[in-house]
């Protein structure tokens, strides 16, 4: 099978390159996209950032033009014939021909260098390194309705491909969907009515701006932020010891989202907030972001070597979040596709390396932070305190246990950035080969030239490079963010690789139109996220119907196109939200310390530090949002780990979504979802006598719309199986129903129904 | 234009096998299940694995492999590199030149050398040497193949293990069971193609992220059976859903997703009814696999096992179990070798010699059975530590520690293997006298991993995944074949 799909895709490649050619030879050769890729493909591995055999190196245009070992030149602009790349790559002595080893190049592919040399050879900049252009205004395009600039791109994109968008998505599908991406939460029953019910032109409009204020709003953004700050309630390796305090940079994320903070503060405030002059509480506790990276407290470890490790994960984090820039690999050597060096790695490492954190398993150093409820609580103590001085009752017994207790609120440790002093600052050096004992020469802080073009100056520390991000002329920061925002609500980047905007990453469809985005979300509003969703979610293009024909999925299956609507499985921790709220158990409860849902016994015998797994008694906090779940970065939650989060040791960009018979046993037999189920049934049969308005009670609580009449007799047939299965094995009843007032077949096989709608793939999938 | 820009984002998508999987279920119209399904069950056929380009591209020699790593690290000179000049130097300071520039995990200053603790002979026609703590495995020497110039850089657990199961010291890599199914698929439809074991004094070092997938899809990580409990998570019905409902509930749920991949064409659904209908089949297959109790006595009795214990011998039946129903890569971790000196549990002569005698029955009951049922033809079974021990007794602050123990060492040691084409009844590699250093043929653990790969049919260099920018492999940018092994 597999050797078949090869074969044809092979033909299918070799068709187009004939087609391409017949069609586009002695047109103008375009760098980035036909030069690059077979640069990147066939000669950087010899000729790049980590060897430049020869004295040639593709990576750089000064290189590659200049004179080689041999005293030649590989390009001679202008002039193929003279060119020593050319004449190699033609070259029938196999001693002699490049590459050396495999398939030499196609003929195509060596008419494409020979075109571009001929036309001069020029260097293109690397897309994402030129900043998008301001003056980019969306296409003209006839017969939009109902739609914003965002579909025009769309619209222009499909006329190329003779492509019409798809109708727009059904209202109770729509609703459901723009609850999930901007809530986590499916529609509360009051919003979805409303909604259903309004037939006024700007029903859906309301719907979002009501969903852009809840404050559930923050706890989903919080979610997809977490991974990226690779957030958890533990240091990592060995022992995993508890960060028992680190919940209040997760409760910051969250406050932050909420309240819109402009996205240039958000940042400036986690990557630098203790250098903010005059810094606030709420600064420096931003500052945990870069305290998310693990520590190690095994015995005989040397904790310079954490530090380090600690360190360089702050660079490489920092590049992916922010520039979209794969950096790792120049921890060792230049990159080797991109042009930057690897001395300049060192640069940025610079910046990070004099903070007073050695990988202490106190976590050292922390700030003294008082949550929000100790907040409150002392506040009322005080006034209460105040309110029996003045009067006069200061011996009172009352007065003296509110003076103890006030006395009595003890700060949380938290741990955050501080900065060496002056005097006692570290000197960074490169380390060769990547080795952190092996020092090279010593780097001062600087940014990589190729990400600098645009700004022309060298950041002085940690503050300025926090500024240099979010500067207006970095050319990635914007792309990438509104890219990553795209993903959430697409499932899909307009760039796919979201962690890469290097040349070794995805080609976007809609280049264009992120370009457009990032510059609305700069200048339009002032890096603010919830315009911006608001715009995109109210685009026609977000409320197409997922629905796809075959034609459509042949010829584009992974919807780069935007020609139908978004389809995708939600995240772990949506999976659980919704079981939660559409059951009814769900716990709106906010903030605080994580919590620990039932999870079953000995999962966290595998971890050597002994902390034990406690399931709290009230109701109130066992069914809170996946969000608050306690994350131990070396046994994560098993049902979350089985949807795909991840485990934070690193920061992750995209979560790949499997689709695993693992995930069946979690929806089908976990206890959470088992007892989700069983209220859900109960909440069915309460709705009516008849079994047909109990099922419909059903699809309307998990789906919010009614069953087809195929759908109403698949479940009626389950339901008199089932009746009888049970009537058959009346122990089993007992089994299932103990607890209820008078277990029956009836209820027994209401509770099965119930499972299958938690189990329905479109209950498992945003549609 | 945009062909040719369409033409290069395909390109740059090629070969990751996620697109690959996702792909693979477009044009089928069933589910894309090239993994879990075991529908590239062909692959593993000893004739050709070549279906992959670029991975299985070797002819394999093995189907499978039983990993027992012995966690804490057991002492190779107490158990098969003998030393009789250690009995000498036993109670001596340690030469200068062997601390010069070295960093242990706890020795400090001068240490004294520890001469062996138990007596050696050899054994079989191979003439290998075993310690008396090992007498049911002295009898089958001949059938394995001792490496003794193992070396490693890392010198602390958590590290050497992941080094040993993920090719990093730190964590985020996939494991080795997880590259071996990524790269040759699962032989089969109703189980993981990745189990874990686990038994001893509570879970190695290294954690869960031993056999964590990393940065490969979550669908290669290895699945852990617990002894106790279910033995996969969730894998047991409720209670009162008798698997006769379960039957029928599962069938209305891919009948009413039937219904909506008719409305919405969207392949993903197709997948997911059929991991619906293994979730039903691993309900059987699971229990049936880990029940113990449907082994004759005869087998019981060549193991040491009792059913429903936890134990090292019960998961060595189980591997084999495992191994007849296809599982690629089991691996087993048993816990407590890091014999320090530290504490009676951490005493050769304490918990190092209770360790013995839980490993010793099992594992040679394991190749005893392999090889009877014909199984060490395409199995490779492995056993060792994540790094060696040092020659002298360990000290800590300046004074011997109570008990006799020696600490981390990671420039030799010694690990067996056996089956699956390579050379039995030969020891590869040597030491120094003392055990310090290997002396000739030293095996790197990337190039264990490079030659354990190899048989499987998988080039190390080929076997690679795309992840920040950059292509990942089990062995980084190290590792060397041992062709001198090769049968």
């Amino acid at each position: 099978m597999v050797i078949h799909w090869d074969k044809q895709r092979f033909w299918g490649l070799a068709i187009i390159i004939g087609l391409l050619y017949s069609c586009s030879y002695k047109q103008e050769v375009d760098f980035n996209t036909q030069v690059r890729p077979i640069l990147n493909k066939k000669c950087m591995s010899c000729h790049g950032g980590v060897r430049q055999n020869g004295g040639l190196s593709f990576l750089f245009p000064e290189m590659a033009l200049d004179t080689l070992d041999s005293g030649n030149f590989a390009i001679v602009p202008g002039s193929p014939k003279k060119s020593a790349l050319i004449q190699r790559v033609n070259e029938l002595d196999a001693e002699l021909r490049m590459p050396p080893e495999g398939p030499g190049l196609s003929t195509d592919e060596i008419r494409v260098l020979s075109d571009w040399i001929e036309q001069g050879a020029s260097w293109e900049e690397h897309w994402a390194y030129i900043p998008p252009d301001r003056q980019l205004e969306a296409p003209l395009v006839e017969n939009i309705q109902n739609g914003n600039e965002i579909d025009a791109f769309v619209i222009s994109k499909l006329d190329e491909y003779n492509l019409s968008p798809s109708p727009p998505a059904d209202k109770h599908v729509l609703a459901r969907r723009v609850s999930l991406d901007l809530t986590g939460l499916p529609p509360s029953d009051t919003l979805f009515d409303s909604f259903i019910n309004d037939k006024s032109a700007d029903a859906y409009e309301k719907l979002v701006d009501q969903l852009l204020v809840s404050d559930h709003f923050g706890e989903r953004w919080a979610s997809f932020w977490l991974d990226l700050a690779r957030y958890a309630d533990s240091q990592g390796y060995q022992k995993d010891n508890l960060r028992p305090t680190m919940w209040m940079y997760r409760d910051w994320v969250i406050n932050a989202f909420n309240q819109d903070m402009p996205f240039d503060q958000f940042t400036i405030e986690q990557l630098a907030g203790d250098l903010i002059p005059g810094a606030t509480e709420d600064q420096l506790l931003a500052t945990a972001f870069h305290r998310n990276t693990m520590n190690n407290d095994e015995g005989g470890t040397d904790d310079e070597e954490f530090r380090v490790a600690a360190v360089l994960d702050r660079v490489n984090t920092t590049f992916e979040v922010w520039q979209g820039t794969t950096i790792s690999c120049v921890q060792c050597h230049t990159h080797p596709y991109d042009p930057i060096k690897h001395q300049e790695y060192y640069g940025i490492y610079a910046y990070f390396n004099n903070t007073q954190d050695t990988d202490k398993t106190s976590d050292e150093p922390n700030a003294l932070l008082l949550s929000q409820p100790q907040k409150s609580i002392k506040n009322n103590l005080e006034k209460r305190i105040n309110s029996l001085k003045s009067d006069q009752d200061t011996l009172s017994f009352e007065y003296q246990q509110a003076v103890a207790k006030y006395l009595n609120i003890q700060p949380l440790k938290v741990p955050v950035m501080r900065e060496l002093p002056a005097d006692s600052s570290r000197k960074s050096h490169v380390f060769v080969r990547g080795n952190w004992l092996v020092h090279g020469e010593e780097v001062l802080p600087a940014v990589p030239d190729a990400l600098n073009q645009s700004i022309s100056s060298t950041p002085s520390d940690r503050l300025e490079l926090a500024n240099w991000l979010m500067n207006e002329n970095n050319p990635l920061t914007a792309r990438v963010m509104v890219n990553r925002f795209w993903e959430q609500l697409f499932g899909r980047g307009l760039v796919e690789t979201l962690e890469d905007f290097g040349s070794q990453g995805a080609f976007s469809k809609h280049q264009q139109l992120l370009d457009w985005l990032a510059i609305q979300f700069m200048h339009g509003y002032d890096w603010k996220l919830k315009p911006l969703l608001r715009m995109i979610v109210l685009s026609a293009t977000y409320q197409q119907s997922s629905a796809v024909t075959p034609e459509l999925l042949e010829l584009d299956p992974y919807n780069e196109l935007l020609a139908r609507g978004p389809r995708v499985r939600l995240s772990a921790e949506q999976i659980r939200d919704q079981a939660l709220v559409v059951s009814g158990l769900f716990s709106p409860k906010m903030y605080g310390p994580s919590v620990m849902p039932p999870q079953p016994e000995g999962v966290w015998n595998v971890i050597r530090h002994r902390a034990r797994w406690e399931t709290p008694k009230n109701p109130e906090d066992q069914n809170r949002r996946a969000l608050y779940t306690f994350w131990r970065r070396v046994s994560p939650y098993p049902s979350m780990i089985t949807f795909d989060a991840t485990s934070r040791e690193f920061c992750v960009s995209r979560r790949i979504r499997t689709n695993t018979p693992l995930q069946a046993f979690v929806t089908l037999n976990d206890p959470v979802f088992f007892n989700a189920a069983k209220v859900l049934a109960t909440s069915m049969l309460e709705s009516s006598e008849d079994l047909e308005n109990q099922i419909r009670f059903g699809f309307q609580k998990t789906l919010y719309r009614q069953p087809t009449a195929e759908e109403l007799d698949t479940m009626s047939a389950l339901f008199r199986q089932t009746v009888n299965l049970y009537r058959e094995q009346p122990e089993e009843i007992m089994a299932l129903t103990a607890g209820y007032p008078e277990p029956t077949a009836e209820i027994a096989a209401t509770i099965n129904m119930a499972v299958v709608l938690l189990n329905l793939d479109e209950v498992i999938t945003k549609g | 234009m945009r062909l040719l820009k369409e033409l290069f984002n395909r390109e740059s998508e090629y070969l990751t096998r996620r697109h690959f999987l996702r792909q693979g279920s477009l044009g089928l119209g069933a589910a894309a299940l090239a993994y879990l399904s075991g529908c590239n069950k062909h692959s593993s056929s000893l004739e050709s694995s070549t279906e992959i380009e670029g991975f299985a591209n070797l002819v394999p020699k093995a189907k499978r492999i039983i990993f027992l790593h012995m966690a804490g690290a057991p002492s190779q000179l107490e158990l098969f590199d003998y030393k009789p000049l250690l009995h000498e130097l036993d109670g001596k300071p340690c030469p200068e030149s062997l601390l010069e520039g070295k960093r242990f995990a706890f020795i400090t200053g001068v240490p004294e050398m520890l001469g062996p603790q138990f007596s050696f002979k050899q054994y079989g026609q191979s003439g290998s040497w075993v310690s008396e703590r090992l007498p049911h495995f002295s009898e089958v020497v001949d059938d394995v193949l001792f490496m003794k110039s193992l070396h490693t850089e890392e010198f602390n657990h958590a590290p050497a293990q992941l080094f040993m199961h993920t090719g990093s010291p730190r964590l985020g890599r996939p494991s080795f069971g997880s590259w071996v199914n990524y790269g040759l698929g699962s032989e089969n439809d109703n189980l993981p193609g990745f189990v874990v074991l686990v038994s001893g004094q509570s879970a190695p070092s290294g954690g869960k992220s031993l056999w964590g997938s990393g940065f490969l899809p979550s669908i290669y990580q290895g699945v852990e059976f617990r002894s106790q409990g279910d033995p996969v998570l969730y894998v047991s019905n409720p209670e009162g859903v008798p698997r006769n409902v379960r039957r029928v509930v599962t069938d209305a749920i891919n009948q009413i997703n039937e219904t909506a991949y008719q409305e919405v064409g969207d392949p993903e659904i197709l997948t997911r009814m059929a991991q619906y209908e293994m979730a039903f089949k691993m309900q059987m297959s699971v229990p049936q696999a880990t029940d113990l109790t449907d082994e004759p006595d005869y087998i019981h009795q060549l193991y040491g096992t009792k059913p429903g214990k936890v134990s090292f011998s019960n998961n060595c039946l189980l591997a084999r179990r495992l191994a007849e129903r296809g599982v690629r890569f089991i691996q087993l971790y048993h816990r407590g070798w890091d014999s320090h000196g530290s504490n009676n549990f951490e005493n050769l002569h304490g918990g190092f010699k209770e360790r013995c005698m839980e490993i010793d029955q099992a594992m040679t009951a394991l190749i005893r059975d392999l090889k009877q049922r014909g199984m060490l033809d395409d199995t490779l079974l492995v056993w060792g530590g994540e790094f060696g021990r040092t020659p002298m007794q360990e000290n800590r602050q300046g004074s011997s520690n109570p008990f006799k123990g020696r600490d981390h060492h990671g420039n030799a040691f010694t690990m067996w293997m056996t089956g699956a084409g390579l050379k039995t009844g030969m020891t590869y590699g040597e030491t120094d006298e003392i055990g310090y250093d290997g002396i000739r043929d030293r095996v790197h653990i990337h190039d264990l991993q490079a030659t354990l790969l190899h048989q499987l049919g998988l080039d190390h260099e080929k076997l690679t995944y795309h992840f920040q920018g950059r292509d990942f492999r089990l062995t980084d940018v190290h590792g060397n074949v041992v062709h001198d092994i090769l049968a």
